[in-house]
Order: C-alpha cells, then sequence, then structure tokens
C-alpha cells in the first residue's frame, strides 16, 4: 500500500537536501542511532520558547527550532513553516493542512533509521501493521470456513495411538499440547528452522501443534517423533515401558539442544553468547534454583544458582499435623534447611577444612511453567528393588510460589504474584515402574478437563483431577513478568 | 536552573529518561493501558458527529484527560520508586561532571 502526504509535503520532498536533513533529524532527535548523536539529543532536546522537554516535542523542519506542542504551532503559524515533525514517533505535521500526515517515502526513511536503533527503540517501533503477502491474500480468500471456538469446543484434543507401551510418551505430548505458551508461539510460528528439514524435533512438535489444533478427532500415531527421539535419546529406543518423568527431561533437552541447532542464538556484542538461552523451552520451563551452604563455624555463605526445569519432589514429608501431606508440604520439605554433619560435611572455602553445614535451596527464578515430579518410584533396601510409593499428596488447583523463592524476591517493594494455575496431571497406574500405565488430565479452555488416555479422550472435571494420585504436575504461571 | 530543569537534565544524561520511557511503556501495554486508550480513541472518533474527522491534535486534546486518569496506580508508584533511584545513584555518581 502506497501513501502519499499532502501536496505541502511533495513540494518539501523535490529539494533532495530536505529529504537528507529529515533523515538526520529523524536519525539523531527521534531514533538516537549512535552514543555520539545522544549528546546533540539531550542538549536540545527541549522548546526553545518554554525550555521545557515537553509535552510533545516537536522539530521544524524548515529552520533550527524546537518546540511543545503548543510552541511548536506558534512557531509554524508566525513564521509561516508548514512542516514539524514529532520527536517521539517521527510523524510529520503539516500545519497548512492542520493534521498528521503520512507518506510512504518518508516511512521507508524512517524504516531505513530504525533498523539501526537498538533494541529497546525497536521494540518501540515493532507495532507496525500487517501487509498480507499474495500468499497470505489468496489464503484469505480461499480458506473461508470459519471456526467457531465455544468454550464447549472440543479442538485441541486429539487421541494419540499406543504404538506398544508408548503411554509415557503419549501423556507428555498431551501435557506440552496443552501448555499455554508453547502453544501460543508454536501457532503463531515462531519458529523459523535452518536445520536440515525432516530430523528437526522442533518442526515435527510444530507440525504436530498443527494437527492437534486443526479440528480434526482422528487419533494420532506419533511414529514419527518417536523415531526422532529415539534417534537423539537412543537410551529410549526399545519397546519396554519408560518413566514418563525421563521422557520428559530427555524431550525438553533434546528440543533445547535442536533450538540452539535450528536457530542458534545472536552473538552478543563481546562475542561470547549469551548466558540465558533464548529458546522457547528454556523460556518456559528453565528457573533457576539457589543453593545457599552456610558454614556453621564461620557463618560464611557460598551461594550456587543452577537452572532447574523439573522439581523433584520426595513424597514422604513430615506433616506436623498428621494429615495428608500436600504439595506444598513437599515444597516446603524440599526449601528446608538441611544440616549436613558427619559424613556429609562440606569444604568450608574460609575454614579451609571440612565443616558441619547447613545447606538450603530456593527457588531464584520462577519458570512460567513449574512441573513437579513427585517421586514415587524409590529405591528400596527391604525388598532390594524400586518400589512405588502410592502415598496421596494433595495438590491444589491454584499454587502460590512465594514461600519457596528467594529472600531477595520477597522483599522487593513491588511485590510479585506469583501465582500458578494447575494444567496438566500425569498418572501412573499400576504397582511398579516397569508396568502399569500412564494417562494425563489436561485443561481445555480454562474450566475444562479431559481425561486422554492414549486415544480415548473423555470428559473429566477438576474434582476427579485433584483426587487423582499424581506423577507429574504441570502449573502454569499466572502473570509473566517483564524480561 | 531550576529544579525541575535540572532534574530533566540528570535524566538525560544517566541514559534515566530512557530507562524511565521503556518502564512506563512497558507497564502501560502490559496492564492493558493502551489498548483502552486506543478504544477510547476509536469510541471518539466514531461517536464524533461533526462532519469533519477530527485533526490528530483534537483527539489529543478530547482523550488525554480520560487516558490520564485510567493510568494504575501501581504503574504511577514504580515510576515514582525508579525516579528516586535514578536521581540518588545520579548524586552519589556525579554524573553531570562528566558531561
Amino acid at each position: 500500500m502506497s501513501l502519499v502526504g499532502c501536496s505541502h509535503l511533495q513540494l518539501y520532498k523535490k529539494n533532495p537536501k530536505n529529504k537528507e536533513s529529515f533523515k538526520w533529524i529523524h536519525a539523531v532527535f527521534v531514533v538516537g542511532i549512535s552514543n555520539k548523536c545522544r549528546k546533540t539529543r539531550i542538549c536540545n532536546s527541549y522548546c526553545r520558547v518554554c525550555k521545557k522537554r515537553g509535552p510533545y516535542l516537536h522539530a521544524c523542519l524548515e529552520c533550527v527550532f524546537f518546540g511543545c506542542m503548543k510552541h511548536i504551532r506558534e512557531h509554524a503559524k508566525t513564521h509561516k513553516h508548514t512542516l514539524t515533525m514529532d520527536l517521539i514517533y517521527g510523524q510529520i505535521h503539516c500545519n497548512l493542512c492542520g493534521d498528521y500526515i503520512y507518506d510512504s517515502d518518508m516511512e521507508n526513511i524512517m524504516k531505513e533509521n530504525k533498523m539501526q536503533s537498538g533494541t529497546f527503540r525497536k521494540r518501540l517501533f515493532e507495532s507496525t501493521s500487517w501487509y498480507p503477502t499474495q500468499e497470505e491474500r489468496s489464503h484469505l480468500t480461499s480458506k473461508t470456513k470459519k471456526i467457531c471456538i465455544t468454550p464447549e469446543s472440543t479442538i485441541g484434543l486429539r487421541g494419540l495411538i499406543n504404538l506398544g507401551a508408548t503411554c509415557f510418551m503419549n501423556c507428555i505430548v498431551q501435557a506440552l499440547m496443552h501448555t499455554p505458551l508453547l502453544r501460543d508461539y508454536f501457532l503463531t510460528e515462531c519458529h523459523k528452522c535452518k536445520g536440515k528439514p525432516e530430523t528437526c524435533i522442533v518442526c515435527e512438535i510444530s507440525e504436530l501443534f498443527q494437527e492437534f489444533y486443526r479440528g480434526a478427532t482422528v487419533p494420532l500415531a506419533l511414529d514419527h517423533l518417536l523415531h526422532l527421539i529415539w534417534m537423539h535419546a537412543k537410551y529410549l529406543a526399545d519397546y519396554k515401558q519408560h518413566d514418563a518423568h525421563e521422557f520428559l527431561v530427555a524431550t525438553l533437552d533434546v528440543l533445547h539442544h535442536h533450538y540452539l541447532e535450528s536457530m542458534p542464538p545472536p552473538k552478543s556484542s563481546n562475542g561470547n553468547v549469551d548466558e540465558k538461552c533464548p529458546c522457547i523451552i528454556d523460556k518456559i520451563f528453565t528457573g533457576g534454583l539457589q543453593k545457599d551452604v552456610v558454614c556453621q563455624i564461620c557463618n560464611g555463605v557460598s551461594t550456587t544458582v543452577d537452572p532447574i526445569s523439573n522439581f523433584s519432589l520426595d513424597v514422604s514429608p513430615i506433616t506436623s499435623d498428621g494429615e495428608q501431606p500436600s504439595l506444598i508440604d513437599c515444597l516446603e520439605h524440599y526449601t528446608r534447611v538441611e544440616l549436613l554433619d558427619d559424613d556429609d560435611k562440606i569444604m568450608c572455602s574460609k575454614c579451609q577444612s571440612l565443616q558441619t553445614s547447613t545447606l538450603q535451596q530456593t527457588i531464584k527464578t520462577l519458570p512460567i511453567v513449574a512441573s513437579f515430579h513427585l517421586k514415587r518410584f524409590q529405591y528400596s533396601e527391604k525388598v532390594e528393588k524400586i518400589e512405588k510409593i502410592s502415598t496421596s499428596i494433595t495438590f491444589p488447583e491454584m499454587l502460590d510460589m512465594t514461600p519457596f523463592i528467594g529472600r531477595a524476591k520477597k522483599e522487593s517493594p513491588f511485590p510479585s504474584d506469583n501465582r500458578y494455575t494447575l494444567f496438566a496431571v500425569i498418572n501412573h497406574l499400576g504397582n511398579s515402574m516397569n508396568e502399569g500405565h500412564y494417562i494425563a488430565y489436561v485443561r481445555q479452555q480454562q474450566d475444562f478437563w479431559y481425561k486422554c488416555d492414549d486415544h480415548v479422550i473423555t470428559r473429566a472435571n477438576l474434582e476427579e483431577v485433584l483426587n487423582s494420585e499424581g506423577y507429574l504436575l504441570f502449573y502454569h504461571k499466572h502473570v509473566l513478568s517483564y524480561e | 536552573m531550576s529544579s525541575e530543569s535540572k532534574i530533566s537534565l540528570h535524566l538525560d544524561v544517566n541514559n534515566g529518561m530512557d530507562r524511565v520511557t521503556e518502564l512506563v511503556q512497558t507497564r502501560l501495554i502490559e496492564c492493558g493501558w493502551r489498548d483502552q486508550v486506543r478504544l477510547a480513541c476509536r469510541k471518539a472518533l466514531t461517536e464524533n458527529n461533526d462532519k469533519k474527522v477530527p485533526t490528530v491534535d483534537e483527539l489529543i486534546a478530547a482523550v488525554t484527560p480520560k487516558a490520564r486518569g485510567m493510568v494504575p496506580d501501581s504503574v504511577k508508584k514504580e515510576l515514582l520508586h525508579e525516579l528516586e533511584l535514578i536521581l540518588v545513584n545520579v548524586d552519589r555518581a556525579g554524573y553531570a561532571k562528566h558531561f
């Protein structure tokens, strides 16, 4: 689409010198491209009449003059200057027409300048309009089928065929497919693959999302995905029953690595790759776990922070009141202060010897999706094999993680909202690790729950979900924080 | 120099203005203020009974008081806190001297 501004601007554009000076003013005062310009910008960005820096500072395009909204209009009137530019967004105002004008030529000049600006400014300017390409336009005209999404709609629910003890995979896929942020990421086609076609597992997940949300109801077979995972995580490559938790960890890990391969992170200015991984998997699933070791002799604290994408919780915490243990109890147990004595003494760097210490884990940064693994399979010395602990653990629909985050965050003046909502639960049915069956409960459209048992999907309700045993619990953060 | 212009200079030299603008912009977008203002502008345009389409200046004049009122208190509070932080640090580090 081509926009042509008013006749006064056309006249102004005829002189190439005018265009040059427009470009310069825009680069320095609107975009602020280089640091050298900064000084010029700062020293001159004030109204020449009232000496204030706003509101709506404009620059005259016909002489050297800056003015706030009120004084620039006065200036244009008295000096009979027509064109001025606002210095926040770079819009051109024509005094003869009495309004702002839009012109494709000038917008192109501005676009060029904006491309060179820093990240924040870029973000400000990003909200440009969408001009559909020819291809998109033909899609819009030819694909006219409308799907109405009601609260009752079942779009997004697909049964998954069991390919021979693959229910551990099916239920993890169900949980991933119903992770709101991951779904939004893939349905908006944010993954632009630069890797080898047919081998990228991220592309496979991307296609799965399309398949899940296109409205069909025939159960899917995940043979291709299984093949890809087998290729990348060899230890899963057999027809045995595997642990769903193990599969989740492996999948996230493979996805994370494929991300780095297929969309290499841009190198930062000093040549190093940024520490925080930009991939969507890390952004959604990875938080930071802080471990503080305090030496009981010298009170020296040594702190380490590790990335964590899955909280493995002991299922036999001691409850003070003898009631049924809850997820909160497990988390309290997880973040308790542990005394390391006798054989567990730790080397203190200050005392230069083994000392009795305390260890405490707290959550430094919360992930967007917190997944909890209840350690139901534990090696029992009595029977010398892995046993399943079926202790029932209650878990809430809404979880506040504030008590479990590090102190520094807690004391910041702006209370952060650390509430999470349950959106998927994976259960193990059976008595031992090597047998049994996995099923998943997933949340759809906020309030509807469905039970996914391989290819059979049935309506469930929250009560049923909360009363189930629980093996893997997936919680999604309510409020997303800023980066 | 008046204290007002002194403050605004301080904010500029320490890149504080950019920091503050970024903060406020982000918060206003995130809390939905921008969408509300957009809707208010739309409403003003569609309900406009004059034959002439209002200019941007007229639109700004009409919507600004309402838009100001819609800024959430939490954003104002955070802005104040951020400004305080920047100004205290400027005083301590004496950035203005290098300028």
